[in-house]
């Protein structure tokens, strides 16, 4: 390598840095301020008063000192095919991160880049144990400096003679260009957030209308004097946590539209890049290579008013965001799931013919509920009689429920895929390729055994842990089935098919 | 129908759980000779002499004798070439399937009751789950670290 430079962030990170500490403990000075700060100033003498806010002073002024303090001292160039990072100011730090070790670079324009045409760029690795830290965060650059660090990593990408494959990916990387995929418009966002969200302004309505009818509720039986109290009380009571559910859906609506203002999805080189965000534009990617699972996510809700929900599971990816569980899509016409996983994941089969559970295993979706139910709904009846049975509304309600999951509940084998569908309350259908499941497990209790069923457990990798799906009470044939097709020794067929690049 | 694994752990790790067993039980008398004190002073009431002699009789005998007996008469493992199954449980039984080249680590574990019966455990780690094999003779579980590391080693597959 030749000379290398070591660059600087730009200053407005100092004020970034300032902020964001900030930010973190708005809260706890919030809490001391009206506890003891402003309240000082009622007593006799103003000393204790200035002392306070002196000391708000000072701890303001360090903070502002610290964040140019870290911006003055970070340092990052390219030396050896890595990226190198200097920080720190008593203990000098540094990071070496290899640039093949680099799996994904992510910008965010926040509102305070966007003036200066900067970018944070955070530098994402496979990040191995828990404890390692190999994240690396330039909270300002320059756009041209980002796409510096893009360019110095293709570059020695390319360089890597065992890495062929890689380099082919990355001369195809300069040359296609991003081709967008799936926008969201605003009426999605606005179904999105409200059904959501939506869910307890409904339930808090209900609860509105249903205390219209609170004469029947049996006041005598707590205390004459207070009666009209507690129904005045209790309508009080509703219509705040109504109105109070209704501010928040507001808010979550507004929420959503700052958020994911302009989503958009598109793939550029093997790596799906989202963009989203209005005041502080977003900008992940995501390499193919590194999703292990699709999932298509029905809420109840969603299910029927015809939306669905996208999420893939990304290995890898850094212990403060536990499950990469990313919302590839936070909600999509069910129509048009297909269109757009067809255009990212070209080998999916979209439309498997799904093998269900058999009917014998009905019960064992409906029995266990009854468990719970019943002592509960013994004990409601027992101590309110007349309408305490109502809870036994419970039972059809879980009857019917486990019907419903029983009727979703199958999976469909495909070649290398196998895609596996099962509800808990929202229905899931999640595709996953033979090589990315981690392990696979029969579980069978007692009672399955007898009727011949048991359920099968996959785990794959999800962020730096795993994530699990289930297909509940298969036919024992059918749950035979998938572990033999699972047995890397008995389906050598498969194995040897060309591996594909992505799920 | 599927084989059932081959291997069984160590007959010894029977004595363990035994043993384990007896701990807990020991612990359940503690507590009930606690709560008899207790009754003694205050109600003296004879059932509950009782019931606390049936629940501690009851405990020795699922804890000590069956529950071990069962879980280790279930307790079946292998390891082939290309993958690993192990199948186990007590009222649930489960059967894992993790293939070699999914393998990431695997590490022996020996606490002081293993230790004084030349037991060890061992713990294979994959990207995303972990599995044990609760009692294997200390060699034999050397050798199998050994054999289980060289196997996954062939892994052609990143994650």
């Amino acid at each position: 390598m030749m000379f290398n430079e070591k660059y600087k962030l730009h200053p407005i990170s100092a004020i970034i840095n300032f902020i964001k500490v900030l930010k973190d403990m708005i809260l706890p000075f919030i809490v001391v301020v009206t506890v003891n700060g402003f309240g000082g100033s009622r007593d006799s003498d103003g000393w204790p008063s200035f002392i306070t806010y002196s000391i708000y002073a000072v701890v303001l002024i360090f903070l502002l000192v610290s964040g140019i303090v870290k911006w003055k001292r970070f340092r990052y160039w390219f030396e050896d095919g890595e990226l190198r990072i200097e920080y720190g100011l008593f203990v000098k730090k540094m990071r070496y991160i290899p640039f093949e070790r680099i799996q994904s670079l992510n910008y965010t324009e926040g509102i305070f880049h966007r003036p200066f045409g900067l970018v944070k760029v955070k530098v994402e690795t496979a990040g191995g144990g828990p404890t390692e830290e190999a994240d690396a965060v330039l909270t300002a650059i320059t756009k041209d400096a980002a796409e510096q660090i893009k360019r110095e990593m293709i570059q020695t990408k390319s360089k890597q003679p065992g890495e062929l494959n890689e380099a082919i990916q990355h001369e195809v990387v300069l040359t296609e260009e991003a081709r967008p995929i799936f926008t969201m418009s605003i009426k999605d966002l606005i179904v999105l957030a409200s059904t959501s969200g939506g869910v307890g302004v409904f339930f808090s309505g209900l609860a509105v209308f249903a205390a219209q009818f609170s004469n029947i509720i049996p006041y005598e039986m707590i205390y004459d004097e207070i009666v009209v109290f507690i129904r005045f009380g209790a309508l009080i009571i509703v219509l705040g946590v109504f109105f109070v559910l209704l501010v928040a859906w507001v808010v979550s609506v507004f929420l959503t539209l700052i958020n994911y203002y302009n989503f958009t999805i598109s793939i550029e080189d093997n790596e799906i890049v989202i963009t989203r965000g209005l005041l502080e534009k977003k900008k992940i990617t995501l390499p193919l290579s590194r999703i292990q699972g699709v999932r298509v996510v029905e809420n109840p809700f969603r299910q029927l008013i015809g939306y669905a929900s996208i999420i893939v599971d990304s290995a890898g990816g850094s212990l403060e965001e536990k499950d990469e569980k990313i919302r590839l899509l936070p909600l999509v016409k069910k129509t048009k799931i297909h269109s757009v996983l067809e255009q990212i994941f070209l080998d999916l089969d979209l439309e498997p013919n799904f093998i269900t559970v058999p009917k014998r295993s009905r019960k064992f979706f409906y029995r266990l509920d009854f468990l719970w139910i019943i002592p509960v709904s013994t004990t409601i009846i027992y101590f309110f009689y007349p309408f305490g049975l109502l809870s036994l509304i419970l039972l059809p309600l879980s009857y019917i429920f486990g019907m419903w999951q029983q009727r979703t509940a199958g999976y469909a084998v495909n070649g290398p895929h196998l895609v596996m569908r099962y509800r808990n309350l929202s229905k899931v259908t999640i595709w996953m390729e033979k090589k990315r499941i981690q392990s696979m497990t029969e579980r069978m209790t007692f009672f399955q055994k007898r009727k011949n069923v048991s359920s099968i457990i996959t785990t794959i990798k999800s962020g730096v842990s795993g994530s699990t799906a289930i297909v509940p009470h298969l036919d024992k044939a059918d749950a035979e089935r998938l572990i033999n097709w699972y047995q890397p020794t008995k389906s050598n067929t498969i194995q040897k098919e060309k591996e594909q690049p992505i799920v | 129908m599927r084989m059932e694994p081959i291997n069984r752990i160590s007959e010894k790790g029977l004595l363990v759980w035994r043993i384990y067993g007896v701990f807990q039980t020991l612990i359940a008398v503690v507590i009930g000779i606690g709560a008899s004190v207790i009754n003694y002073f205050i109600g003296n009431f004879i059932w509950l002499y009782i019931v606390v002699g049936v629940v501690i009789l009851l405990m020795a005998y699922f804890l000590i004798y069956l529950f071990p007996k069962v879980r280790w008469m279930r307790w079946r493992y292998e390891v082939r070439e290309q993958e690993i199954e192990l199948q186990h449980g007590l009222f649930v039984v489960k059967r894992t399937l993790v293939p070699m080249v999914r393998v990431q680590h695997v590490d022996t574990e020996q606490g002081p009751i293993l230790r004084k019966y030349d037991l060890a455990s061992i713990t294979i780690s994959t990207a995303a789950t972990n599995h044990i094999i609760p009692a294997l003779l200390t060699a034999e579980a050397d050798e199998l670290r050994g054999r289980i590391s060289v196997l996954a080693r062939v892994a052609e597959d990143d994650v």
